[in-house]
């Protein structure tokens, strides 16, 4: 077996993931041009949601004589418009990049890909307008309005059947385990999505709401998680021009995720009103998912062997292996919340959303930005159109994450040990917590100035290499 | 057996459906089977085992003011559910009188749950009763006039209209009130 799995090694290098130079001309790859363009141009839009939720908290009274600028309506703006408009269709665009390459053969229907992209964007921009409108299901990653939620339905359906047609004809025989993550993402999506926006419809109370957290859990560790993988699984072999240091140690990742996270659901509700047998499945499910991840990181860190000097200039590996770096902390602190005494001091307060930010931002965008920076300058045939910008995107998003994330840490355990102790008037807990979302929402300028110096970056390059084709082409109006 | 799912697309989709769906539907399916009280509303009729009273179906302007709390968000605040911790029932409570936690059948009308993740403003899960409707209104209009240091949004558009301020009001009166926890029955209409 240690032979197979030498071999193993050797072939990924040589075929998909090495460089196969004639191969690449015989993809179009409009379909993930659309998708990655118009995600990121979302990033910069739902960023100044974003800003101003931020800005809400130093001052309350911002905005607020106007019904749909308030708090309430901003918030699953900003929530769906970053998983829905940026994360989401942005892994989607890379997929569609990364599948036909892996699988040595065209995607299957670049028609149908930009048919799914352009509906992708109708979903979008109905968010942005239902949103804000009021017209909210009341459950959290959910709140589209069903017939959002029916056209989600379909613009998967028509991604899942490309990308499975595209692996159905694939040359090599050997499925890479960025294809392994990415079907799983879509078969596991196609029961998920429906369980939190459609399932929940016909329960209701504290059984609605297990349902509710079974989605919101996995909207995270189903779709999130292994498609995120899926590209941190190419890109850092690719950028670091080193093959995966083990096929082996990647299934064992891929398999133990697939069993152990759909079980978690019930630790959004540690101590609350959920049976308590229930919780503490949970709670010893929680726990096991350091195997997949430290498997997975275990496995990106030995690939990294010898190598690590290249992340001095090498841009998109800073962004895969600080994303990898968050990727450990946040399923670090996954488990440790779910324990029933850590979970009565952070549950409900500030730290929550410095962890999902970790997660989402920290290391699924990260693996997204990195993507979009190592593939945008080959599908437009150019180069990047500044490095030292790109540069700068990292280390706006590097110091602002992590103001962010270690503020509200800090600020959500202090007030989590405030909670403890009732003798404590709740809105003395709220003033204490001033300070840390002052440095909240500076740190979330940062990362706006990280996501507007990406946006132009990715835009200039663009337009440049059209500028380039004009130039090298002949000259007809002359 | 999975050793080969990396050449078979099939064997993979098969295995991949399968590892998960023992653990989606033994947390999804199977409790709510196992555990009655998840779709049983609360009803005591006898003190020695705890707080009496009935859990009753909204009304109609209760409904109303419940889908305004839905449409504005107040859930991504605000918590109902007092946990089963000590500090908790004491946050929950009022005039020097511990809340009983939160059970499961005090939420079996509930839909969308209105359980909530994040405590920004305090849990309501026992907030009915608590405040009087003068209070709410001039409370919509301008938390910070009532609660100095509060980051709460105003909602002038609910306090002035009367016909959506009455419904939520109504609404968050009911909170918790499934269990007749005030020994002095001294709730604020």
């Amino acid at each position: 077996m240690p032979e197979q799995g030498q071999r193993q090694v050797q072939v990924t290098r040589a075929t998909p993931i090495g460089a196969v130079p004639l191969a690449d001309s015989i993809h179009e790859d409009t379909t993930a041009k659309w998708f990655l363009l118009s995600s990121v141009t979302y990033f910069f839009i739902v960023g100044i949601i974003a800003l101003t939720i931020a800005a809400k908290f130093v001052w309350p009274q911002l905005l607020g004589s106007v019904a749909y600028l308030t708090y309430g309506r901003l918030r699953p703006l900003h929530v769906n418009g970053m998983l829905f408009g940026w994360l989401l269709p942005a892994d989607l665009g890379l997929a569609y990049y990364v599948v036909p390459r892996l699988c040595g053969v065209k995607l299957w229907s670049e028609k149908l890909g930009i048919a799914t992209a352009v509906l992708w964007n109708v979903i979008v921009l109905g968010a942005v307008y239902a949103l804000p409108a009021g017209y909210n299901k009341g459950w959290e990653y959910a709140e589209l309005p069903l017939p959002l939620v029916a056209l989600v339905v379909v613009a998967w359906v028509m991604f899942g059947i490309n990308i499975f047609a595209t692996v159905a004809t694939r040359k090599y025989e050997q499925m890479y385990v960025s294809l392994w993550y990415t079907l799983a993402t879509i078969l596991w999506t196609t029961f998920v999505y429906p369980t939190g926006n459609v399932a929940v419809l016909f329960t209701t109370g504290t059984n609605q709401a297990n349902l509710n957290w079974m989605y919101v859990h996995n909207a995270v560790g189903l779709i999130f998680t292994p498609i995120g993988l899926a590209m941190a699984y190419y890109f850092i072999p690719k950028a670091s021009n080193t093959p995966l240091y083990s096929h082996k140690l990647s299934m064992i990742g891929f398999w133990s995720l697939a069993f152990v996270y759909v079980w978690t659901g019930a630790h959004h509700m540690i101590h609350g009103p959920i049976s308590q047998w229930l919780q503490t499945i949970a709670i010893a499910f929680s726990v096991m998912l350091l195997i997949p991840v430290w498997t997975v990181v275990y496995n990106f860190f030995a690939t990294m062997k010898g190598q690590w000097h290249q992340l001095r200039d090498n841009i998109p590996l800073k962004f895969l292996m600080s994303g990898v770096v968050f990727y450990l902390l946040t399923c670090f602190q996954g488990p440790m919340h779910s324990l029933r005494s850590v979970n009565a001091i952070v549950s409900k307060t500030d730290w929550i959303p410095g962890h999902a930010h970790m997660a989402l931002l920290g290391c699924f965008s990260f693996f997204a930005i990195s993507g979009t920076y190592y593939v945008v300058p080959r599908m437009f045939k150019t180069k990047l159109h500044s490095d030292a910008l790109a540069n700068w995107t990292f280390w706006f998003f590097m110091i602002g994450g992590l103001g962010f994330f270690v503020t509200l840490w800090l600020g959500g355990f202090w007030q989590g040990w405030q909670w403890n102790n009732p003798s404590i008037p709740f809105i003395d807990t709220v003033k204490a917590l001033k300070p840390v979302w002052t440095v909240r929402f500076f740190s979330g300028v940062l990362m706006f100035l990280g996501i507007a110096t990406f946006l132009f970056n990715i835009l200039a390059t663009v337009v440049n290499s059209g500028q380039q084709t004009a130039r090298t082409a002949p000259a007809v109006t002359a | 057996m999975l050793g080969n799912t990396d050449k078979s697309a099939i064997g993979f989709v098969i295995a991949a459906l399968v590892f998960f769906f023992i653990g989606g539907l033994l947390t999804t399916v199977v409790p709510p089977l196992v555990d009655k009280s998840w779709s049983k509303p609360f009803e005591n009729e006898d003190p020695s085992k705890g707080p009496t009273g009935k859990l009753r179906q909204y009304t109609e302007l209760e409904l109303k003011g419940r889908a305004i709390y839905v449409k504005e968000g107040c859930w991504y605040c605000h918590t109902q559910q007092t946990r089963t911790l000590l500090a908790d029932t004491k946050r929950s409570g009022w005039k020097g009188v511990d809340s009983p936690i939160s059970t499961p059948d005090e939420f079996v009308y509930d839909s969308p749950h209105m359980f909530g993740t994040k405590r920004t403003g305090p849990d309501l899960s026992r907030v009915g009763g608590k405040y009087d409707r003068q209070w709410h209104r001039t409370h919509f209009r301008n938390p910070r006039d009532l609660t100095p240091g509060s980051v709460m949004p105003p909602f002038p558009w609910i306090a002035n209209d009367d016909e959506q301020f009455n419904a939520l009001v109504a609404y968050i009166q009911t909170l918790g009130r499934a269990k007749n926890w005030r020994p002095d029955n001294d709730y604020e209409k």
